[in-house]
């Protein structure tokens, strides 16, 4: 029991930081001198790296929805684990985990939204380059968060 | 006793007034709409009394030149625009010398007076410091500025969250307390509003 415990709640944690790691490390799209994020873009510059604005044609608004989605994700994230532990203290035996299930459901929900905006909108022209590191940390925690959605919706406190 | 306090407390009054010379203050950054007017405040700071000397100077560069041209001046309770240059007709004085205000009123922007204003304050006999500039820059429409949709939509989404659960929790009390009827109660009973019985419902 304690171990299944454990197992949530560390696979919680993991979800919290790929969200995390996504969102703030810098590395969504890659070329061998440039590597780019949500937020700006890292070019190499005479064997120097600087820390540049994102190119003015990237499309303003559905670059801030992207950013927004993915700190909800993990704004939802965090207060889910939160709202966790909370519940194995306060539910009544026998009852489902809702509420964190509510929010890993929305940190689901928003951390889609990014991923799939950002696929489908943003490098679409570029010949260049590859997906990072921090894309794939995205849509990995696209999958971690439903798994952790699924068992929330379906774990019950145990019974005495 | 009395004379070396008098003494020490003049002393430090008159490093203290040489100390801190005049300090002027402006916005650093401007942004206005071709075709608007834009005020460009300029107040500043000093020890000294507000003297009837008090004057005010603006200076202008344009993006790219080297050299200021001077503007606008106001000395010995007059205003004096300058009247040649780009500006001419152009420039107001909406500030209050007497509350250390020079601000400027400039009308009817176009796209050459983006550059560098600078304004200088002397108040005698308070005459050092540092002039303070403000970088005017005139759009065409007002750029949406960096973050503020990503914020807006944070917040409205976390406010429906907070709403939606402030809507159940008080549903849920105002339920328990019976002022609500509810067609299916959990254990069977029906609740018939205000009149509810004493009994507890078992949450």
């Amino acid at each position: 029991m304690f171990v299944l415990l454990a197992v949530i709640f560390l696979l919680h944690l993991a979800c919290i930081a790929l969200l995390l790691a996504a969102t703030i490390q810098n590395a969504w799209w890659m070329t061998d001198t440039m590597s780019t994020d949500i937020w700006a873009r890292w070019t190499l510059i005479g064997g120097q790296w600087n820390y540049t604005a994102l190119p003015g044609f990237y499309p303003k608004e559905y670059l801030q929805a992207v950013q927004a989605s993915s700190i909800l994700a993990c704004i939802f994230c965090i207060l889910g684990l939160f709202v966790f532990v909370a519940q194995l203290y306060t539910l009544p035996r026998g009852k489902r985990f809702l509420f964190s299930a509510a929010f890993q459901l929305l940190a689901w929900i928003c951390i889609m939204i990014a991923a799939s905006i950002y696929t489908d909108i943003f490098h679409r022209q570029e010949q260049q380059g590859w997906y990072g590191s921090s894309f794939i940390l995205a849509w990995i925690s696209v999958c971690l968060t439903f798994i952790s959605c699924v068992i929330y919706f379906t774990l019950r406190k145990k019974t005495a | 006793m009395l004379s070396v306090l008098a003494l020490t407390s003049v002393v430090l009054l008159g490093i203290a007034s040489q100390s801190t010379a005049l300090v002027v203050n402006t916005d650093s950054e401007k942004h206005a709409l071709v075709g608007s007017d834009v005020r460009l405040s300029c107040s500043f700071f000093s020890w000294q009394w507000t003297s009837p000397e008090v004057s005010f100077t603006w200076h202008y560069r344009p993006d790219g030149a080297k050299d200021a041209i001077s503007i606008f001046h106001y000395g010995g309770g007059e205003a004096y625009p300058a009247n040649k240059g780009p500006f001419q007709n152009r420039l107001e004085f909406v500030g209050n010398p007497s509350r250390r205000d020079g601000s400027i009123l400039i009308k009817n922007l176009d796209f050459g007076d983006n550059g560098t204003f600078t304004c200088d304050a002397k108040n005698p006999p308070d005459i050092g410091g540092h002039p303070s500039t403000i970088r005017l820059l005139v759009f065409e429409k007002v750029p949406v500025q960096a973050g503020v949709i990503t914020g807006s939509i944070i917040g409205v989404v976390l406010g429906l969250l907070i709403l939606v659960v402030a809507i159940y929790y008080l549903m849920r009390f105002l339920v328990a307390r019976r002022v609500f009827s509810l067609s299916m109660s959990k254990h069977g009973k029906k609740g018939k509003g205000k009149e509810g019985s004493q009994q507890k419902q078992r949450i």
